[in-house]
């Protein structure tokens, strides 16, 4: 059966990872080229990597790294971060990327998902969903969500569920929803809207924002509470608090189907 | 083993990862859109993306498709990566159906939606994205797709592989025909084994 994805994040900024990474034997802990390596040999299932560099430098070092990572890293790689125009879609599929995640950019111009996707394939494009929970009205019967962007710092007047659902019927191959009330929090995946946006939308859904222990990473998984297709999550990887190991077997022996991790091999075959 | 292996950029795709993970198996890559440079290939190795539709049908009528039938009649190993494995067949229902290369027997179908694992149980989403198991061999490779091969031919079929009620071909092999569905550059050491056995020519 299909597993759930893992998927470790690193915010990458001018070319570092921002907050570090703390694994044993890593002797530069900023280094993304290292980090990414140590999460491959780990047994990531994926990896996602975000530029939040501001600017144009930082925007060409990104794409550097992006190039580096992809040379030395045969899991699928995810990257976003400032994706404005097909232009850069190339530039970061040239590098070496898999899948690009989206954010700002195809709420201003959601023709853009239709446009990239007809071009590089629905499986390449990823609708990053940032959404933030409004404050109670009286008379609602559930909860309302507001889709954000530019960091949660500007409003959309977008519904969330609704604009998912635009997403995937223009075509993106799946979705990355990060709360961002829960950003940072480690308080957990909000998962009332994970739950209800996995399942209105057909395409495969990321849970994002909040992780603090590995069963927040089963609740965002488990089909009663997140039922999310795939879990993001950097700091509790990054600070070296559990390895992707670690939270496999946690989540295996909690009933959540995953890909056994690989032992580390060496690069000789056969 | 083969020392060159002749890559088909039929642009499809990126192909770096591709070259970067025979490479990596042991083989050097030339990566070439020329027929005759395709039609002389010792080892060929057809990677895709995306869509069967109008890139395809340009592909499967045109001067490379047939060279890439040539090397296949004459018998020199031919590897097939997820589109390039669809390709194979005779159909796909994609885009309002079009024609495949006709080498092996069967046609190309879209998941069924609303499909699931058990009743009762939530919908499968797709495309079938992630790392799923494939039998007998057991181990796990990356998938991205939404369409599947509805071979024809039981015995084309080694490695299967299993989403809701859809048992499809993971791997197919006839004779010097080699097809998979899964990404072998995207499924690390997995991907880089499957590589390797390819390019020693053993059933895969």
């Amino acid at each position: 059966m299909l597993k759930r994805r893992i998927i470790p994040c690193l915010d990458i900024k001018n070319g570092r990872v921002v907050k570090g990474v703390h694994f044993a034997g890593l002797t530069d802990s900023g280094d993304p080229i290292e980090a990414c390596r140590a999460y491959d040999g780990q047994g990531a299932d994926e990896i996602c990597m975000l530029d939040i560099t501001a600017t144009v430098e930082g925007r060409d070092t990104f794409v550097e790294v992006v190039r580096r990572v992809a040379s030395q890293t045969f899991a699928p790689l995810t990257v976003g971060g400032g994706i404005r125009r097909e232009a850069d879609v190339r530039r970061l599929m040239l590098a070496g990327a898999d899948k690009v995640a989206i954010n700002s950019a195809i709420v201003t111009n959601p023709g853009l998902i239709s446009q990239l996707a007809a071009k590089y394939g629905s499986q390449a494009i990823v609708a990053a969903v940032d959404v933030r929970r409004m404050p109670p009205r009286s008379g609602d019967t559930e909860p309302l969500y507001e889709v954000v962007i530019h960091g949660g710092s500007r409003s959309t007047g977008l519904e969330a569920i609704r604009w998912c659902e635009m997403a995937a019927e223009l075509g993106a191959g799946e979705i990355l929803l990060t709360s961002m009330d829960r950003d940072g929090t480690r308080d957990g995946y909000d998962l009332w809207i994970t739950r209800t946006i996995s399942r209105r939308v057909g395409i495969p859904v990321i849970a994002s924002g909040g992780v603090g222990s590995l069963e927040h990473l089963r609740e965002g998984l488990a089909d009663e509470e997140g039922s999310a297709d795939a879990a993001l999550a950097a700091s509790i990887f990054h600070f070296g608090l559990f390895t992707i190991g670690q939270a496999k077997a946690y989540l295996h022996e909690h009933g959540i189907p995953v890909r056994p991790p690989e032992p580390s091999r060496g690069i000789t075959l056969g | 083993m083969p020392r060159e292996i002749t890559l088909v950029d039929a642009n499809l795709g990126n192909l770096d990862s591709v070259e970067r993970a025979i490479i990596q198996a042991g083989a050097s890559v030339v990566t070439t859109s020329d027929p005759d440079r395709v039609a002389a290939a010792r080892t060929l190795v057809f990677p895709g993306q995306g869509a069967f539709g109008a890139s395809t049908n340009g592909l499967v009528n045109g001067a490379l498709g047939a060279a890439i039938k040539v090397v296949i009649e004459r018998g020199d190993p031919y590897l097939g990566i997820c589109v390039g494995m669809q390709l194979l067949f005779d159909e796909s229902e994609e885009n309002g159906g079009n024609p495949g290369l006709g080498v092996l027997k069967g046609s190309v179908r879209r998941f069924p939606d609303g499909m699931t694992s058990f009743p009762g149980t939530r919908p499968l989403k797709i495309p079938h994205v992630g790392w799923n198991d494939v039998q007998p061999v057991g181990e796990h490779f990356y998938f991205s797709h939404s369409y599947y091969v509805d071979a024809a031919e039981p015995s084309d079929v080694t490695w299967t592989t299993r989403y809701g009620t859809i048992e499809f071909p993971a791997v197919v092999v006839r004779g010097n025909v080699y097809g998979c569905q899964f990404h072998p550059e995207k499924s690390q050491w997995a991907g880089l084994r499957f590589l390797r056995s390819f390019l020693l020519g053993g059933r895969a």
